[in-house]
């Protein structure tokens, strides 16, 4: 573990001490080398119980795919940041750069922490690095917006779960995981305790999104730069994810009569979010929008508790991950060169890059779940253990992977095909750097569907 | 005891005055920092135009508002493109579309002008249908439909012949009338040396300008059009070095910010934008030398300029007691001597365009009252009796956005510069062909091309290979 954490803080050395011609390649080269060594975290020999244990961190089958993930969004971010800070003096792209090495050095601790405290402690820590990255050096005047949006709803889901955190501390005596799976149930009888439930949750629900509490998403990832989105879609999000499955196992037997207005907040977010995609301009907006779509399928399938519903979730956190986070990459290549995000205005793209059209056309069949990616391995699983939970469901989980299709068919088909407009003629070529960034986002997702017991969790 | 309760008092006066003077103001600072104020610690100018527009239009003139409006019309999404347009004159002072004599005809010669002047038309009487904002008071554009009438002597009465052919051709309602038919229907009129007459009847008239751009701006800012009071001094561009096939090293560039400049201050906000409309009439020219356009060696595609350049035309306005009654047409003799009758009141509106050799100077909007003298009333009294007892209450000059290579509108985009299109060089026939131009040039950048009028021969090209499109007859 400290093999991983150490070198992720003597990267903020190597970020300030080298020359500034060297920083973009010395940084991602660096990073590239700790994203290697944290694929040895899938070596794990047992099926339950944890690995590459210490005090205060250790990984385990549902940590490990979402460290990996974190550890492999670094280099990519810092490759995908290159072009837009190449402009800006070299102390501001070091400061850029250790922000982002911060929040890995941050959601690295989340991850793998063993204590719930040091989890909410890095889950609130991410939020300063992320602000500032938004805030700063966001395009437009409404980032200001945006970052408050973002803080402040994430805070104010947080403050409930310090109070629960420090109510269970005093009640269950511990507050590790490595404990409270055995600890003796809390006794949850009294209507307070239903408050405690809902305050464990909250904050998670908030930084899900569950559709009802997900405002912030769209603002923060339109108004972020590139790195800043890539982070917020692929990890960020993933850390509500995380978080709710670690804290549910306390919180039995309450799940089981409070959990029916999230989940149907989460399905019919999944059935509203999509209908909105498909009404879009904003390129970015419709990706932000279908990151809250997916997401409330995860938070649904979360809630119900059962293994298969637990393996999709995971699955579908880290193929989303992969996903959106390459879905905004485009979304910005294409912003780099003409300046505006609307799609109206950057039409027939696959006349004039060709390559890029391809990855477009990966990452859209990725988002609407084409086999046999993992991202239908995920929803599969999760709209199966839906039914299960109640036949209801599949209403709205069909209807949602029917729009999905559609918004996703429709972002392909409006950047892509079509006619080319006349002001689109001079645009400069793709750089090889950009072909790389989307190499290495949608090879991971390729390869995945030969080895999905990778990220499946607790085995199925 | 008197002392301590008169030095109570004397506090309680002192501490009161203060303390509600400072309570005052406190409550004054909370209130305005509520949410929901504008106060905020940080002072923003709240002038400056936003960080980012889609769509950035140079020039709030009547063609800039028109494509603003057009733009926002084919957006399929409420909200789907933001579009600003930057005027550095808000009183419109020197603006060529309120200075214009605002009138609207078909009689061109070139297919094109006619199809954009009636379907501009078409659109002006149906105002209400597109620019009507719901609670505010409809449109009136004060359209006087009496038509033009162009007189033709023997040499170019075949030109006027051919010209009505293509007219009738296109749609347009005009008819040819020969001089006594001319003297029966507008008996003031001195028939002499007129060989023919071309006289519209439908669609043709004139309207007031000012009515139709800010209709035209009502409504595009209903639509959420924002619009900026400030001047383009710049642009920060990329610049693509390309061969041609012939060997030839070319500069494309393509523009990645707008710079725009507060008036009177020397604050700047740049805009990034991904399409620029030059729309600046009279001042485009100048605006295109900023592009680098037309600074290159002259026998390059770079080295072309932008023929856009003002040109001054001066108007007069003439009372006349017994002058022509209420239907007469816009009159414009073979001579280029033209008037028209504004309002009820026996005034007319009378210019004429100067020799190409005395062209007014143009650094201000002076009038010169010779040339009237000299060059407008001779032939005007001439062709009307009834004028050579006028007199002049009130002239004024503007320009033109003269096209000095063919006198025709310029519509696409530049060949060197990839996101800038020009709606420009109309040479005075800008206003009654705006609403049209504005349709075409939103088709342009939403559709890829045009939809509803071809306006294909109008483009840059007609520069590049030196081929004018000249009209015959021209005012």
């Amino acid at each position: 573990m400290l093999k991983i954490l150490i070198p992720t803080v003597m990267l903020v050395v190597t970020t300030w001490n080298v020359r500034a011609k060297w920083l973009w390649p010395a940084t991602l080269t660096h990073s590239l080398l700790i994203s290697m060594l944290s694929l040895t975290w899938f070596a794990h020999t047992s099926e339950t119980g944890w690995k590459s244990l210490n005090s205060y961190m250790a990984t385990d089958l549902i940590s490990t795919p979402l460290l990996v993930l974190s550890c492999w969004l670094l280099p990519i971010m810092i490759l995908a940041s290159q072009n837009h800070l190449s402009q800006e003096p070299a102390n501001r792209q070091r400061t850029y750069i250790s922000l982002l090495i911060s929040l890995q050095i941050f959601l690295i601790l989340a991850f793998s922490s063993t204590e719930i405290v040091l989890f909410f402690l890095m889950f609130e820590a991410t939020l300063i690095p992320t602000l500032m990255i938004i805030t700063r050096w966001g395009s437009q005047a409404e980032r200001l917006n945006a970052g408050t949006y973002f803080l402040f709803y994430t805070l104010a889901g947080s403050l409930p779960l310090l109070v629960s955190i420090l109510y269970i501390q005093t009640c269950a005596g511990t507050t590790s995981l490595l404990i409270l799976h055995y600890a003796p149930a809390l006794p949850m009888t009294s209507f307070a305790d239903k408050l405690l439930w809902a305050g464990c949750l909250l904050a998670f629900l908030v930084k899900m999104p569950l559709y009802g509490i997900h405002l912030w998403l769209p603002k923060a990832h339109v108004e972020a730069p590139i790195a800043g989105s890539m982070v917020l879609a692929a990890v960020l999000l993933k850390l509500g994810g995380y978080g709710m499955m670690r804290i549910m196992v306390i919180l039995e037997p309450l799940t089981k009569e409070l959990c029916y207005p999230f989940i149907i907040l989460a399905l019919w977010g999944v059935i509203m979010t999509g209908s909105i995609c498909l009404r879009q301009t904003d390129l970015k907006s419709l990706i932000a929008y279908s990151s809250v779509g997916h997401m409330g399928l995860v938070a649904a399938a979360i809630l119900i508790q059962t293994p298969w519903s637990f393996t999709g979730a995971l699955i579908l956190m880290i193929a989303h991950g992969l996903t959106s986070s390459a879905l905004f990459c485009l979304a910005n290549t294409n912003y780099e060169r003409t300046h505006s995000r609307t799609m109206l205005l950057a039409r027939g793209l696959q006349a004039i890059f060709p390559l890029m059209a391809s990855w477009w056309f990966l990452a859209s069949l990725a988002n609407l779940a084409l086999p046999p990616l993992p991202n239908l391995m995920g929803e599969l699983m999760i709209v199966t253990s839906l039914f299960n939970w109640s036949w209801f469901t599949l209403l709205l989980t069909g209807a949602g992977t029917l729009i999905t299709a559609g918004y996703s068919l429709y972002m392909f088909l409006m950047t892509q095909r079509g006619p080319l407009p006349v002001h689109i003629l001079g645009l400069e070529p793709s750089h090889s750097r950009e072909h790389l960034l989307l190499t290495l986002h949608l090879l991971p997702l390729l390869l995945l569907i030969m080895k999905p017991e990778l990220i499946w969790g607790w085995a199925i | 005891i008197i002392f301590i309760q008169l030095h109570l008092v004397l506090c309680n006066h002192l501490i009161s005055s203060n303390f509600t003077q400072d309570q005052k103001s406190m409550k004054k600072k909370a209130v305005d920092a509520l949410p929901g104020s504008s106060w905020s610690p940080v002072l923003i100018n709240p002038n400056l135009p936003p960080e980012r527009a889609d769509i950035v239009i140079v020039g709030g003139g009547v063609i800039g508002w028109s494509i603003a409006y057009w733009l926002k019309q084919k957006e399929r999404v409420r909200g789907g493109l933001r579009v600003i347009v930057v005027e550095r004159d808000p009183t419109y002072s020197r603006a060529s579309t309120v200075l214009s004599a605002g009138g609207i005809r078909q009689q061109f010669s070139l297919l094109e002008n006619i199809h954009l002047s009636l379907a501009s038309a078409d659109f002006m009487r149906n105002i209400n249908d597109h620019l009507f904002v719901l609670k505010e008071d409809p449109v009136d554009l004060q359209f006087n439909h009496s038509g033009y009438m162009f007189l033709a002597n023997e040499q170019v009465a075949h030109i006027m012949e051919e010209n009505y052919r293509t007219q009738r051709s296109a749609g347009a309602e005009v008819s040819l009338l020969s001089p006594t038919q001319v003297k029966e229907k507008f008996p003031w009129i001195n028939t002499d040396g007129v060989a023919l007459a071309s006289y519209g009847l439908e669609n043709e008239g004139w309207f007031d300008p000012w009515s139709l751009l800010n209709a035209f701006r009502r409504k595009a800012v209903s639509m959420g059009v924002v619009q900026c009071c400030g001047e383009v001094t710049g642009f920060k561009y990329k610049t693509n070095v390309v061969n041609s096939v012939d060997g030839e090293q070319m500069f494309i560039r393509r523009i990645q910010s707008v710079k725009v400049q507060m008036p009177n201050s020397l604050e700047y906000q740049p805009v990034e934008c991904a399409i620029v409309v030059n729309a600046a009439g009279a001042f485009s020219g100048k605006l295109a030398e900023m592009l680098g356009i037309g600074s290159s060696p002259e026998d390059s595609i770079a080295g072309i300029p932008l023929p856009v350049e003002p040109r001054k035309r001066y108007i007069y306005v003439v009372h006349c007691p017994d002058g022509p009654g209420l239907d007469t047409p816009f009159l414009i003799d073979y001579s280029g001597v033209y008037f028209r009758r504004e309002g009820l009141g026996g005034n007319y509106i009378t210019g004429t365009s100067p020799e190409e050799d005395e062209e007014p100077d143009t650094s201000n909007l002076d009038v010169d009252h010779e040339f009237f003298v000299d060059k407008v009333w001779p032939s005007l009294a001439h062709r009307v009796p009834a004028f050579e007892k006028l007199k002049v209450t009130s002239a004024w000059a503007g320009f033109y956005d003269y096209n000095t290579f063919d006198q025709n509108g310029i519509i696409g985009v530049h060949p060197l510069i990839n996101n800038m299109y020009f709606a420009t060089g109309f040479s005075g026939h800008g206003l009654q062909q705006s609403p049209a131009v504005g349709r075409g040039v939103a088709e342009l950048i939403l559709d890829g091309n045009f939809r509803t009028l071809d306006l294909s021969g109008l483009s840059f090209r007609r520069i590049l290979t030196q081929e004018p499109m000249l009209e015959r007859n021209i005012v």
